[in-house]
């Protein structure tokens, strides 16, 4: 049984960051039921912005990039973690003034829009930092490793996972106990009665909107140095983000933390017995549970069903 | 979708024009610029949309995981090919009929879903088979792909055609895509078309109705699953091998995107249509810019906000706008005398 402790350690840390990233995609499905096809490529982006700041000098104007580079790496770090987020979310933004034509339509017409501009995003990256490898230099605080029940663990894991509880539970307390976060839940809830308080919905949304996109842009920033940086990482985060919210149930924000934590168990617990195929566990997961619960483990009513 | 001029026919006017026209072209091709192969590649493409429109323009189901069955379709005829027997209408019936097997796996779970929950289930599916087919290296050779597959000969008993050229395989493509829409068509516009248009419009009356929706959805899907395989096949043999790149999440978005941009939603003809833009889009475009895909979903992106009906839609404007002229002007002619 000893023997599993570390998958099991693996499994919650991991799961806690699948969490992190689903996180934007659940805020965006969860308040608007609009689906964010392109968090994926915005959570690339977001690494590779950050890339551009933490790694070699930029072509900047004389000066500028000296006194960047000088800076040293802890703060520059924690500038990329603030910087990049606000560029993607600024993205974000722009995205969503091209999705308001498709509010009211058939919520499909949002999916495609956003896949359309993945499709884009992706290829903005591809043009400018190519199809290669990047590695995202990291503070020398959370880099390298330490030895624990005999095995060396990555520092930085716990870092990220340490993080990542930082968004989820900021994101929490920003729905659910603020009044932004009341008036958006009543926006998504009854539109009409919202505006007729005279609330401006139409900003609400914006907001929503970049603030969403740039939890994509975090969390790609916080999982860029576990996941290298590379084209396919879009990819690669916006199928489990996406798992985790059906899985969840779409509108429930533990649903989807819990999701998170069990989607990573159990990628972490099948990686103790058959590594390799450890990722198809999480698919059979969602097609196990949603057969017997269509609208996934704590899921209520919403229009996406349409 | 509008019901189009002879929908009852087995045989239309459109459709001799377009086989008039697609006899022609390894004539002409190599003269403008283009190559025989892009022909083919275009035919096997159309066999696919045409099938995956069965599912999203008439029945209204969103499929992001069909290039599951494709890949399927393609494993399937080089399996059935190196196993089985080299021979080429086993080799197709085996790719069809694995394509289909699939699609009935996966239709028991999704066709009881609609909209969002169903294109989320299918994206879960179809990175089940892709994941399978990149990890199972002893059947499908991993990333590196199934190699190598043949061109067989296509054997009539009396006749048999040698397809190792592409000019030759494009005639046996066309033929098998010139069965393809005589099927297609007398399925859309059957007593089980109108049905599964009747689904796409409220799947609530049409049970209301009395129909079995879960049988038709779940009979769509296999259709639709079963012409992907089809073309999955031709796509092995075209290009001598089975490679798992087709069965990745972009691939099965790239279907969807050809169908909408050419106009599946509103015409018969348009996933055929965009299809033809696509693949000529990404070697022209591609070959002046490494980024056309950037250029493409922009494309993409301004036909979803401002003419969801795709390029099909447009024409179908233009025609109706010429055709009022006419019809205003006929009143008129009539009142003069």
């Amino acid at each position: 049984m000893f023997t599993l402790i570390p998958f099991l350690i693996n499994g919650l840390t991991l799961g806690l960051l699948f969490a992190l990233i689903a996180l934007g995609f659940m805020l965006i499905v969860g308040v608007m039921e609009q689906i964010n096809l392109a968090h994926g490529s915005l959570f690339a982006l977001g690494a590779y912005v950050a890339y551009a700041l933490l790694g070699p000098p930029l072509p900047l104007p004389v000066g500028v990039g000296e006194w960047w580079a000088g800076l040293p790496l802890g703060l520059r770090y924690v500038l990329a973690l603030v910087i990049a987020p606000c560029i993607v979310g600024l993205l974000g933004i722009l995205i969503e003034q091209g999705m308001r034509r498709t509010y009211g339509k058939d919520p499909l017409f949002g999916l495609l829009l956003t896949f359309g501009a993945a499709m884009v995003i992706e290829d903005v990256i591809r043009s400018v930092w190519g199809t290669r490898d990047y590695i995202l230099p990291t503070p020398d605080a959370i880099s390298g490793g330490f030895i624990a029940l005999n095995l060396i663990w990555s520092t930085y894991r716990f870092f990220a996972a340490f993080a990542a509880a930082v968004f989820i539970l900021l994101t929490w307390l920003l729905i659910e106990r603020t009044r932004f976060g009341a008036v958006i839940k009543a926006g998504a809830h009854d539109s009409e009665m919202v505006r007729a308080l005279g609330y401006d919905l139409a900003k609400l949304r914006i907001a929503v909107f970049a603030i969403g996109t740039m939890l994509a842009a975090a969390a790609g920033v916080i999982m860029a140095p576990i996941w290298g940086i590379r084209p396919h990482m879009g990819v690669d985060a916006v199928i489990p983000a996406f798992l985790i919210i059906v899985l969840g149930g779409v509108g429930s924000f533990w649903g989807a933390v819990i999701a998170g934590l069990m989607v990573g168990m159990v990628i972490g617990l099948t990686a103790a017995y058959a590594s390799e195929w450890s990722l198809l566990s999480m698919y059979i997961l969602l097609i196990v549970v949603v057969t017997f619960r269509s609208r996934g483990l704590f899921g209520k009513k919403s229009i996406l069903e349409a | 979708m509008q019901t189009p001029a002879h929908a009852g026919r087995l045989i239309t006017p459109a459709m001799v024009g377009v086989a008039l026209v697609l006899l022609t072209v390894p004539l002409w091709i190599a003269k403008v610029g283009l190559y025989q192969y892009i022909g083919v590649e275009i035919l096997i493409w159309a066999i696919y949309a045409l099938g995956f429109n069965l599912l999203l323009g008439t029945a209204g189901l969103p499929s992001f995981g069909h290039g599951a069955f494709f890949g399927i379709g393609a494993y399937a005829f080089g399996l059935t090919q190196f196993h089985v027997a080299a021979n080429l209408w086993v080799c197709l019936l085996g790719g069809i009929l694995a394509a289909s097997l699939a699609g009935a796996l996966v239709a028991g779970f999704v066709a009881r879903r609609r909209g969002i929950y169903f294109a989320f289930l299918t994206i879960a599916f179809g990175q089940v088979f892709w994941f399978i087919a990149m990890k199972a290296r002893n059947v499908t050779g991993g990333e590196d792909g199934l190699l190598p597959i043949a061109r067989l000969p296509a054997d009539f008993g009396i006749v048999s055609f040698d397809l190792t050229g592409n000019t030759a395989l494009y005639f046996f493509v066309l033929a098998l895509f010139l069965v393809t829409v005589v099927a297609l068509w007398r399925l859309t516009y059957s007593p089980f078309g109108r049905v599964l248009s009747a689904i796409r419009q409220s799947e609530l009356r049409a049970a209301h109705l009395g129909y079995q929706v879960v049988l038709f959805k779940m009979l769509a899907f296999i259709a639709s699953a079963a012409f992907a395989g089809l073309a999955g096949s031709l796509f092995a043999m075209a290009q001598g091998g089975a490679f798992p790149e087709v069965m990745a999440l972009h691939y099965s978005g790239y279907i969807v995107m050809m169908v909408l941009v050419g106009g599946g939603l509103v015409s018969f003809w348009g996933p055929v249509i965009g299809v033809v833009v696509f693949l000529l889009a990404r070697d022209l475009l591609g070959a002046v810019t490494l980024t056309w895909m950037l250029w493409f979903g922009l494309l993409f992106v301004a036909v979803i906000l401002f003419k969801p009906e795709g390029i099909a839609g447009v024409f179908q404007d233009l025609r109706r706008r010429f055709s009022r002229q006419p019809a205003q002007a006929q009143p008129a002619a009539r009142s003069t005398p």
